[in-house]
């Protein structure tokens, strides 16, 4: 199995933080993808159908494939078209694309480059997250330092490709995540979905085609281009091109940001992370708090790809990896979950809005020891009614963890319900919450 | 043989001796007249009598001028019209009767959602002339205040069927 | 044309429809809230939840385009359920206040959870509460209740022009509400109260008032502006509660202004008139109908006599029905005297005997809809002819190149192309500019005294706009035909519409403009106009519906010359302080929900109604009142038994529109562009709340903020070379007459100029709407 890394390739965990200029990313073969492009003159098809080659799926949550996306701009469209990166990371235990534009931001700027050059843009804009303010403050250095480079503006590289980036940042809504949600937010309306279709690509920013990617996808572009479709999709699995970066968090000995292939089993990457500190294996969230939690067992017998995942009957999402050991309450962990998204609800729409909330407070209810027998079927008759009505995706990812959890954890809920406190003792759950000092910890990279 | 047996009964009052045998039954028989005034017969808990606005023990009146009354009664009996109170809320400013084409079926007290119009167990009233079984919001509340200890009382004790 | 079946019935709509308008077309109806034809899509509320075939997941109807093929089933199992999940949604955080909600019993909330709701509710929780927002004088809010529809939100932004309200805060704190410390101020705020489908969203001055269901419903006709919109008015107990828009997609489609939904409310004004007076020796004394019109007919036959019948003058107000203007006429020219005259703000009587007809809008009202170019020459747009403005704003959203020359800059709310503010007197010159740059554009010559003019750019930038376009249209608005040059503004539109091969019309001023014009209650040959018979005081006048000091372009004159008149009849619904002082007669005639009548509106359309409830008092329609009085009079022609035999008479027929009465074009008019005014010019607007008898009545549009005492408004060059300082009184001095008023900012008039609104009883007393004034500082 090969350990080609690409995002974070010729990064040192310890030095990273200080070694994210342009001249370092020029040293490690940056912006060599951009100048072959624009010295070679080769047509922006070329270039589309290198992603599509490579199997590059969307590294956002959603897995779509990005060349696929990107062919949709309609090609005879007149007027402005828009590169739009998402870089709005709110997903609970995601931090992966955090540590890419820290680290590596250079690298996600010639991938909107190169999507500009492949689609015909001039304009792109990154999307932040508003609660790391140092992200928006480091991509605004980098813009700089691109920008004195002549790689951004007018005439890039002495050609007659002009592309001209801006960063965004949000405020931290969760839901400006969902593109179009982000889409309206940057164009300085209120944060919320847009019914689709139309789709982004024919129906965008400013009502122009644009072309929405995740942060981790365009930082693979470049790869892709110097290196080929095909080779990139021999690094992971058929359908599944590459490698993926995973934020690890939970009961695990070293949590933090690990770059592998896809269709890595998962019990290498948990022993990359140095395995579970104390406890067993419990059950783990594979794609970030949207996605339907699994138990140990189907968890430990998956390997890390989108149809693999799918198939155990959860998603690989934005690769978020929550571990949870023994010590935690189910009913718990859930309750938490619910209230963030009861809170991060954008109101727009009705089962959303008002069923978020009923979740939240039947959970919250149950947890505290007022729960009632019948209180497990409500809850799945709600999710049901919010599941698939709602106007963007929050609604099934209010309503999966809801369902995941009571299905897989089922006798700890109606030990709650009967017994009116937790199946862990409070004991156990207060060691597995202490905080916990990783031996020998370098800086997460 | 029928003509001489008619003319035995007629000679010995035979007719009359069995209808004095039902009468001396009833003579010691119990009695089931009642000396009304004086005495009456009891009364069902959801006996529909004289019509009530009732207030809450606050003091503050039921009635949200809500008209469903109005709306079921099928003899248009009931007349109101509504406004808003100085402190905003949905008051009636008029809410009359007329008793002369009541029939007294109890339907606005089945619509009502605040238990406000109740039919009490008061059946003892009369008007001399037409105007005086015409009833306005001011009485209606009058037969109220007297009865509600005993309206309350009905009203619990049939709670559970409702 | 796309193939679709819905519920196993087929059937073709167009391309680009949704499925929601599929149903409609093939008459199934899908359950929504959000959902409005006039409004954007939202598909926010979730209850048109539909099954499509090969569909995974259920899809809103109102959202989801028809492609060929489709099959849709609105009541399967999957759609009902989805249906009844959303309702069951939108009830856990409803309040169950039907009992003390307004809109209970017209609640679409209500109606659809007879359908889709439970018998009971799972929801155990504590319910939502949310603060009731202000939104002025005329919506009263119940947000609790709100369901998010946003259908208020869309209105504000996409029908009347400014996003007022907003959805503040996310999930379930998520609040309809106005910005800071604001209220909804559009002059069509009133169609929100239609738009919510629950009663978060309340009238204001009907609360609590009445149910839908013990009102009857009558249909009416608007009688402020020339729009002529159609209304549902709803009564009990022969009191008018409510008015609701009709819908009719050729006139209002289904909007109405505040002042045609809220100045019912005058009807039971404590002004009304209720029976006749007659003022002997000084004083008021209730009278007979038999004695009052007695008198009446003995005055003008004495006048008639000693003075001759020219002696004798009419004033009648242009919201008067079309009976009553032509039975009036009658009687005057029966009589013998010519002197009759609706147009009452009207100063320049230059056109008329050389108009063709009625002046009107010059094409139908939904055509507005499809034009590409408009100039709008001198018009308060959006208080004059809201809903006509609400439909240049959305032709102007489709694309179409608004323009306009004007002397205030308010803001229309309409996206505007090219504009210029000039003072009044500059006017024409402006249009004269427009009218020659087209013709160089179109290579056309215009006379000598138009070769003249020198053109500005943003004149040149008009006439290219107009000249680009294939439907283009040059409206007169009430200001351009108040102004003192309507002549030659209207000559100049004229020219400038033949050019640019533009459509040319009125926005109609008032709902009877039209039929006053049809009715012949203007002066024909020999007759005095308005100003005529004001200015050479006569000796007798009948002033029917009008207040002529209010009414009137010049109060002052006007005053004066009833003043000195020897009898002065009033036909009106109402009793005005100031009329006590003048008149001699009061006959209490009826309004328009108390009449039958006609009122022809700006494009001509003849639209009839009934009296929705019976007269107050002892109040009398006018038509009924002049037949009699004719009678007395011993005038021939006077045998009319119902409005519909004198509206026969009028119109020779039944027409729905009287197309062979309406004629823009004038010859013969002599421009004048020379005028130039010294010192401060006045620049008058009728706000839109003092406009005519009844609005100025109507109590909830007098609280809102376009009913705010008249101001002395004033640019910041003028303020400085005054030495007046704005919030500051002032007195404003016009003739003889002087009002005390606070000075105001207004950035958007041209230099020298003041802007002092008419209609209003604190500039009663001030001269002509267009002149010269001073003002001085307190």
């Amino acid at each position: 199995m090969s350990t080609q890394q690409i995002l974070l390739a010729g990064l040192d965990p310890n030095t990273g933080d200080q070694t994210w200029h342009l001249a370092d990313y020029v040293k490690r073969g940056g912006y060599a993808a951009l100048k072959k492009i624009l010295s070679e003159n080769i047509p922006p098809e070329n270039v589309i159908n290198e992603v599509k080659k490579s199997a590059l799926r969307g590294r956002g949550g959603a897995g779509f494939p990005a060349g696929l996306k990107w062919g949709f701009i309609p090609k005879a469209y007149q007027g402005p078209r828009y590169i739009c990166c998402n870089t709005d990371e709110g997903e609970p235990g995601t931090f992966k694309d955090r540590d890419l534009m820290r680290f590596n931001p250079h690298q996600v700027i010639e991938g909107m480059i190169i999507a500009g050059y492949a689609v015909g843009s001039e304009r792109g804009y990154n999307y932040i997250h508003g609660e790391v303010w140092s992200l928006y403050k480091r991509f605004e250095e980098a813009l700089d330092e691109a920008r004195a480079a002549g790689l951004l503006g007018q005439k890039i590289l002495g050609s007659n490709f002009n592309f001209e980036l801006f960063a965004h940042h949000g405020y931290g809504a969760y839901v400006c995540g969902e593109e179009t949600g982000l889409l309206e937010s940057i164009e300085g309306k209120k944060g919320q979905p847009r019914y689709k279709p139309p789709f982004p690509a024919n129906y965008g920013l400013y009502g122009r085609p644009t072309v929405i990617n995740n942060t981790e996808t365009f930082a693979a572009v470049p790869w892709i281009i110097i290196n080929g479709g095909e080779k990139y999709l021999e690094l992971g699995k058929p359908n599944n091109g590459g490698t993926k970066l995973f934020s690890v968090s939970g009961h695990v000995v070293k949590p933090g940001v690990y770059e592998v292939p896809m269709g890595t089993p998962f019990p290498v990457l948990l022993e990359m992370c140095g395995g579970m500190r104390n406890g067993k294996l419990k059950a783990v969230i594979p794609g970030g708090s949207s996605a339907p939690v699994l138990p140990a067992d189907i968890m430990m017998d998956c390997t890390l790809d989108y149809d693999s995942i799918a198939k155990a009957g959860s998603m690989l999402g934005s690769g978020a990896v929550i571990v949870m050991d023994e010590s935690v309450c189910m009913v718990k962990a859930l309750e938490r979950l619910s209230y963030f998204y009861f809170e991060e609800s954008c109101g727009q729409c009705t089962p959303c809005r008002e069923g978020t909330g009923w979740l939240y407070r039947v959970v919250h209810r149950i947890e505290h020891g007022l729960g009632k027998p019948e209180d497990l079927d409500l809850l799945n008759s709600v999710t049901d009614n919010i599941m698939g009505r709602t106007i963007c995706a929050l609604g099934d990812a209010a309503a999966l963890p809801v369902r995941s959890f009571t299905k897989h954890f089922k006798s700890e809920f109606e030990y709650h319900i009967e017994n009116k406190k937790c199946l862990v003792p409070p004991e156990v759950q207060r060691e597995g919450s202490r905080i916990y000092v990783t031996p020998n910890r370098v800086p997460s990279c | 043989m029928g003509a001489m047996k008619e003319f035995l009964n007629s000679l010995l009052l035979k007719e009359l001796f069995q209808g004095l045998v039902v009468t001396g039954r009833y003579m010691f028989a119990r009695k089931i007249t009642i000396q009304y005034p004086e005495e009456k017969t009891p009364q069902s808990n959801r006996f529909r009598g004289l019509h009530a606005l009732r207030r809450y023990p606050n003091g503050e009146e039921r009635c949200i001028a809500c008209k469903l009354c109005e709306a079921v009664c099928p003899a248009l009996a009931i007349t109101i019209e509504s406004g808003e109170r100085d402190d905003g809320s949905r008051r009636t400013t008029r809410y009359d009767i007329d008793l002369t084409k009541c029939i007294f079926c109890g339907y606005c007290e089945e619509a009502c959602p605040v238990d406000a119009i109740v039919l009490t167990r008061e059946f003892e009233y009369h008007g001399e002339v037409r105007g005086d079984l015409y009833y306005t919001k001011q009485m209606l509340l009058a037969v109220g205040e007297r009865n509600e200890a005993q309206i309350a009382k009905d009203r619990e004790q049939d709670a559970p069927y409702r | 044309m796309l193939d679709i079946e819905i519920d196993g019935k087929t059937l073709q709509v167009p391309e680009g429809s949704t499925v929601m308008d599929a149903a409609h077309q093939a008459g199934t109806y899908i359950p929504h809230f959000c959902y409005h034809k006039k409004l954007s899509i939202a598909a926010n509320c979730r209850m048109c939840l539909v099954q499509v075939e090969k569909a995974p997941k259920p899809m809103p109807a109102c959202a989801t385009p028809v492609t060929n093929g489709m099959k849709v089933f609105t009541h399967s199992e999957l759609a009902i359920n989805a249906q009844k999940g959303v309702m069951e949604f939108l009830l856990i955080n409803h309040p169950l206040d039907c009992p003390i909600c307004d809109q209970g019993g017209e609640c679409q909330l209500q109606d659809l959870s007879a359908g889709y709701g439970g018998g009971a509710s799972r929801y155990q929780e504590e319910k939502r509460v949310v603060v009731n927002k202000n939104l002025g004088p005329l919506v009263s809010t119940d947000m609790t209740r709100c369901i998010h529809c946003t259908r208020c939100v869309r209105f504000t932004q996409e029908i009347a022009g400014l996003m007022e309200l907003g959805q503040a805060y996310r999930g379930e704190h998520a609040e309809i509400m106005p910005f800071v410390e604001q209220t909804v101020a559009s002059e069509l705020s009133g169609n929100i109260i239609d738009l919510c489908p629950v009663g978060a969203l309340t009238s204001k001055p009907f609360r609590f008032s009445a149910r839908s269901w013990e009102m009857a419903r009558r249909k009416s006709v608007s009688p402020h502006d020339g729009l002529g919109s159609n209304l549902i008015v709803q009564t009990k107990h022969d009191r008018v509660l409510r008015v609701l828009p009709l819908e009719n997609e050729a006139v209002n489609e289904c909007w109405l202004s505040d002042k045609d939904r809220f100045s019912y409310e005058a009807l039971n004004s404590a002004e009304r008139l209720t029976q006749p007076m007659l003022k002997q020796d000084g004083k008021w004394i209730n009278a007979s109908w038999q004695q009052a019109l007695d008198y009446v007919a003995h005055a003008f036959k004495d006048i008639a006599k000693d003075h001759g019948a020219a002696a004798l003058g009419a004033l009648t107000a242009p919201q008067a029905t079309l009976e009553e203007l032509f039975l009036t006429q009658k009687l005057l020219r029966g009589l013998g005297s010519g002197n009759v005259d609706s147009r009452l703000r009207q100063s320049d009587f230059a056109l008329d005997g050389k108009l063709g007809g009625a002046p009107w809008l010059g094409m139908k009202i939904a055509e507005i809809n499809a034009l590409d170019r408009a100039l709008v020459v001198g018009s308060f747009l959006r208080k004059d002819q809201p809903l006509l403005a609400q439909r240049l704003r959305q032709a102007a959203k489709r694309g179409c190149q608004v323009s306009l020359i004007h002397s205030a800059d308010d803001d229309t709310l309409v996206k505007i192309f090219a504009k210029s503010i000039v003072a009044p007197s500059q006017l024409p010159g402006l249009l004269a500019q427009v009218v020659k740059s087209a013709a160089e554009q179109k290579g056309a010559t215009v006379d000598a005294e138009l070769a003249k003019v020198s053109v500005t750019p943003e004149a040149q930038k008009i006439a290219a706009s107009l000249v680009s376009g294939t439907n283009a249209a040059i409206l007169l608005g009430n200001f351009a035909q108040q102004h003192a040059q309507a002549a030659t503004l209207h000559a100049l539109a004229q020219q400038l519409a033949k050019i640019t091969g533009a459509k040319f019309g009125y926005l109609g001023e008032a709902a009877n403009s039209v039929g006053a014009y049809v009715a012949k209650a203007v002066p024909q040959a020999g007759g005095l106009n308005a100003a005529q018979i004001l200015a050479s005081p006569l000796k007798g006048y009948l002033l029917l519906q009008a207040e002529p000091e209010l009414d009137c372009a010049n109060p002052q004159q006007t005053l004066a010359a009833l003043q000195k008149a020897a009898t002065v009849v009033v036909m009106s619904p109402f009793k005005l302080a100031s009329t006590l002082e003048y008149a001699d007669v009061l006959l209490p005639v009826a309004p328009f929900t108390e009449t039958s009548g006609t009122f022809i509106n700006t494009e001509g359309r003849v639209q009839s109604f009934n009296a929705v409830v019976k007269p107050l008092g002892d109040t009398r329609p006018g038509w009924k009142v002049l037949r009699v009085l004719g009678n007395l009079l011993g005038l021939p022609g006077f045998e009319q038994n119902s409005s519909e035999e004198v509206r026969a008479e009028a119109l020779a027929g039944q027409p729905e529109f009287v197309a062979d009465r309406l004629n823009n074009q004038a010859n013969g008019v002599v421009l004048n562009l020379s005028l130039s005014a010294a010192g401060l010019e006045r620049v008058s607007d009728v706000p839109i709340y003092f406009a005519d008898a009844l609005v100025r009545r109507a109590p909830s549009l007098q609280k809102s903020l376009d009913a705010k005492q008249p101001r002395a408004r004033m640019n910041a060059a003028t303020l400085a070379k005054l030495g007046v300082a704005a919030g500051k009184q002032v007195k404003v001095k016009q003739g003889s007459g002087v009002a005390q008023m606070t000075a105001e900012l207004d950035a958007g008039l041209p230099d020298n100029c003041v802007r002092v609104a008419a209609g209003h009883v604190l500039t009663a007393g001030l001269g002509a709407m267009q002149g010269t004034l001073t003002v001085e500082p307190m």
